[in-house]
């Protein structure tokens, strides 16, 4: 072995130089107060690796990288690891440069003939930080889309070159694939590049000035084996950090970002380290957010890096640690202001829990027998009823009709002039309907002109009162109507009651006189009443939204409600498209994807 | 004892021209490609933005009476690099009816840090409000905080009736961060 080692040696003068790593002296003697740079070095490594590791499954296109997340995250053995313990390291790894130029500033170590040693060290935090800025919208969620999306915007502040720095960081007008591979670049080849060749020279450079300092001291022993293993330990510990935290509270990954503004993520917030910032911006009218995003921080960096002058006297080093510690304290209580009115503002709440359900359904939709198509995931959320359900209605059919259930849980109207559409068509609703206390009531057709209709009249009359057999009757016709819609929720049901259905069908039709307004199937005509053909079926519901006004619905009788695809041919003059309005049917119908195990 | 080689003008006009080679054809080397990176970097400067055509937003039968603001979508083609991207959402616009039977619109975009403005109705009668860094708006746009973190009042686009029924806006977007309206190159 030896051998091999000398002829090495030899050859390339690697054993001597790693023999002399080894070796270097450590003035003052091992101590736990050393292992600072080592463990920031061991933090890097973790990075570079799991990061490598990570490359090779991203895709950076705007249809693609949050797919290759989700893969990795969903579908990798580990991938969601992988990701975990990239994101923590990351943080790990700022926390300890932090604490490393804090203990350069508070031990006067800046001084000559180690200030190169310092600004490196700050801007290896600065590079830090950029990891962190670039690194974080690679995975083109909601969060992370609209969180660098204002931060770009604030290049847009600077004077003159605002306009194209905006441009050229975006990689265009808007954001897009090209803003994915420039930010990749940056990360990877810029930001990762450079803190290597940083942390090379902080190395080289603090061994220099390390070997003079030992030369004047008496005690110097070397690196190997006391502080090597100090250092070993506080690598060991600070990986346990990570993964510890990796366990306690894995990194998810937001619903796909959406490029359109207004989807905007209301609940975008900064990560941890940028919240102090974020909310000492707050301080300042919107005419002057130059000062605190560009002015005031970059006079701060300049003055951390110029503490090697400050602190050549007794006064100007107590000025730098104050200063420091100023900040600190600034920043921890302004982040500490930030986090407390966010848990306290139920907007902000309700936008993240509804973010949280989105990225939920969208990995069940990934996970569905068809994937994820080509044109991305965010395909699969624009054509999911459940998602979008709730958004067309809210827009369009808020304005009067509830989607509430009996506690009032659910969509509210602004006003509700309107019938209650929770359940719309089940047997339930209908119950409710042919209620003599319900059809007058809010719920049915209490705030519309139908209330003093013949419906309301016939409902008073007839149904009032009823014997125990003329109840089982409706409840029969019910059953009957109910089972028209062809409801998902209902079909078990409706197959295990089909000849009380049957029964009901013809209560309907013969006994109970509906059909004498009502069409159904062949019998009755149409434009007295809606028809009960289908009634509550895809086509029916589809039908009343395109235009309750036609004579197969309400016709003359329609109070207020607009028709919503009046046109035919799906027509772009339409309020609603025919994909809206399916949208909006499959979600009132319950007919949406759901994962069975 | 030798004497050192004194320095001919010979030497000192071939040394110069050594070195003068050496820095100008190994800079120009180096640089070279640097410079097709770098304008290739640049390339995005060349792009514009969207041209504000006016296009048919809504039917006026659509937006409520009382003046209360509706949201609606701007859909358009997108481009993104080497996709096209046909009759996609790429902005929205609040509309609403003024006193005068007109139609006011504005940009949901804030022109803080282009976050999305949502409407919220209050007991006085509706407001604009920014969630990201909570800018408050009146119904006609004007920032209502004492200090806003908006540097202006919302966007305001152009809007008309056309035929009664109609309501055509012109979509544009603009620059956030400043006092003044600047549409996005």
């Amino acid at each position: 072995m030896k051998s091999l080692l000398n002829w090495i040696e030899d050859r390339t003068g690697l054993i001597g130089a790693a023999r002399s790593y080894l070796d270097a002296p450590v003035p003052g003697g091992s101590s736990p107060a050393k292992v600072l740079p080592c463990t920031i070095l061991f933090a890097f490594i973790v990075q570079a690796v799991t990061g490598f590791f990570i490359w090779m499954y991203y895709s950076p296109s705007a249809q693609t990288a949050w797919e290759s997340v989700y893969f990795l995250q969903h579908e990798v053995s580990g991938g969601w690891l992988l990701r975990s313990i990239h994101h923590y390291s990351a943080q790990v790894m700022l926390v300890l440069i932090g604490i490393y130029v804090v203990q350069m500033i508070c031990s006067g170590s800046y001084r000559a003939p180690r200030e190169f040693v310092f600004w490196i060290a700050v801007l290896m935090g600065i590079c830090c930080l950029c990891l962190m800025l670039t690194g974080d919208l690679l995975a083109w969620d909601q969060n992370s889309h609209g969180a660098t999306q204002v931060r770009v915007n604030f290049l847009t502040l600077l004077p003159l070159i605002g306009g194209d720095a905006y441009k050229l960081a975006a990689g265009g007008p808007a954001f897009g694939h090209l803003t994915l591979t420039r930010f990749l670049a940056l990360h990877i080849g810029v930001f990762a590049g450079g803190l290597l060749l940083l942390l090379i020279l902080h190395g080289v450079l603090s061994r220099r000035t390390t070997a003079a300092e030992a030369e004047r001291l008496s005690s110097a022993p070397p690196l190997w084996p006391n502080q090597a293993a100090l250092n070993a330990v506080a690598c060991a510990v600070i990986l346990i950090v990570v993964l510890l935290l990796c366990g306690r509270h894995e990194v998810g990954l937001g619903a796909p970002a959406d490029p359109d503004p207004a989807n905007f993520f209301a609940a975008a917030r900064p990560e941890w380290a940028f919240l102090g910032l974020y909310e000492f911006s707050h301080l300042f009218p919107g005419e002057l957010m130059i000062l605190p995003i560009f002015v005031i921080p970059g006079v701060l960096v300049c003055t951390v890096l110029a503490m090697p002058w400050i602190g050549r006297s007794r006064a100007g080093q107590l000025f730098n640690v104050g200063f420091t510690f100023f900040m600190l304290v600034a920043l921890a209580v302004l982040s500490v202001k930030s986090v407390v009115h966010d848990m306290h503002n139920e907007g902000h709440q309700a936008a993240l829990s509804e973010a949280a359900q989105q990225a939920d359904r969208v990995v069940e939709l990934a996970r569905g027998p068809q994937g994820i198509p080509a044109t991305g995931a965010l395909t699969l959320l624009r054509n999911d009823p459940k998602t979008q359900g709730p958004r067309l209605f809210k827009l369009h059919c808020a304005s009067c009709h509830n989607h509430a259930d009996a506690e009032g849980n659910g969509i509210l109207a602004e006003e509700s002039s309107a019938p209650n559409l929770h359940e719309f068509a089940s047997r339930e609703w209908l119950t409710g309907l042919l209620d003599p206390e319900q059809i007058k009531g809010p719920e049915y057709f209490g705030a519309t002109k139908l209330k003093g209709g013949d419906m309301v009249a016939f409902v008073e009359d007839l149904l009032s009162d009823l014997e125990d057999d003329e109840r089982e009757e409706v409840r029969k016709i019910v059953m009957a109507l109910s089972a028209q819609a062809k409801l998902k929720s209902q079909r078990e049901l409706d197959a295990k009651d089909a000849v009380a259905i049957e029964e009901g069908q013809s209560l309907l039709m013969d006994d109970y006189g509906c059909a004498d307004c009502h069409k159904f199937h062949d019998k009755g005509q149409l434009g007295g009443a809606p028809d009960l053909t289908g009634y509550g079926s895809r086509e029916w519901i589809v039908g009343i939204i395109g235009n309750p006004a036609h004579k197969q619905f309400y016709g003359k009788r329609n109070d207020r409600m607009p028709a919503y695809a009046e046109l035919p041919d799906d027509s772009a003059e339409n309020i609603l498209s025919a994909k809206q309005i399916g949208l909006l049917t499959d979600w009132l119908r319950g007919e949406w994807y759901e994962y069975c195990p | 004892m030798e004497t050192p080689h004194e320095k001919t003008p010979a030497d000192n006009r071939r040394g110069f021209i050594a070195q003068a080679i050496a820095l100008v054809c190994g800079g120009v080397s180096v640089l070279i490609p640097a410079a097709v990176g770098i304008v290739a970097w640049f390339n995005p400067l060349r792009q514009k933005g969207q041209a504000g055509e006016p296009i048919k937003l809504a039917s006026l039968a659509a937006l409520p009476e009382d003046g209360t603001p509706r949201k609606f979508p701007v859909i358009a083609d997108r481009s993104d690099a080497w996709n096209m991207f046909p009759n996609e959402p790429i902005g929205a616009v609040f509309l609403r009816r003024t006193a005068d039977n007109q139609v006011k619109a504005y940009q949901v975009i804030c022109p803080h840090a282009g976050c999305s403005i949502q409407y919220e109705s209050t007991e006085e009668g509706g407001k604009f409000f920014c969630p990201c860094h909570q800018a408050n708006f009146a119904l006609d746009g004007r920032r209502t905080d004492k200090t806003s973190p908006s540097p202006r009042d919302m966007d305001s686009l152009e809007a008309e009736i056309r035929n009664d029924t109609e309501v055509w806006v012109r979509f544009q977007n603009f620059e956030t961060g400043t006092s003044k309206k600047t549409a996005k190159a």
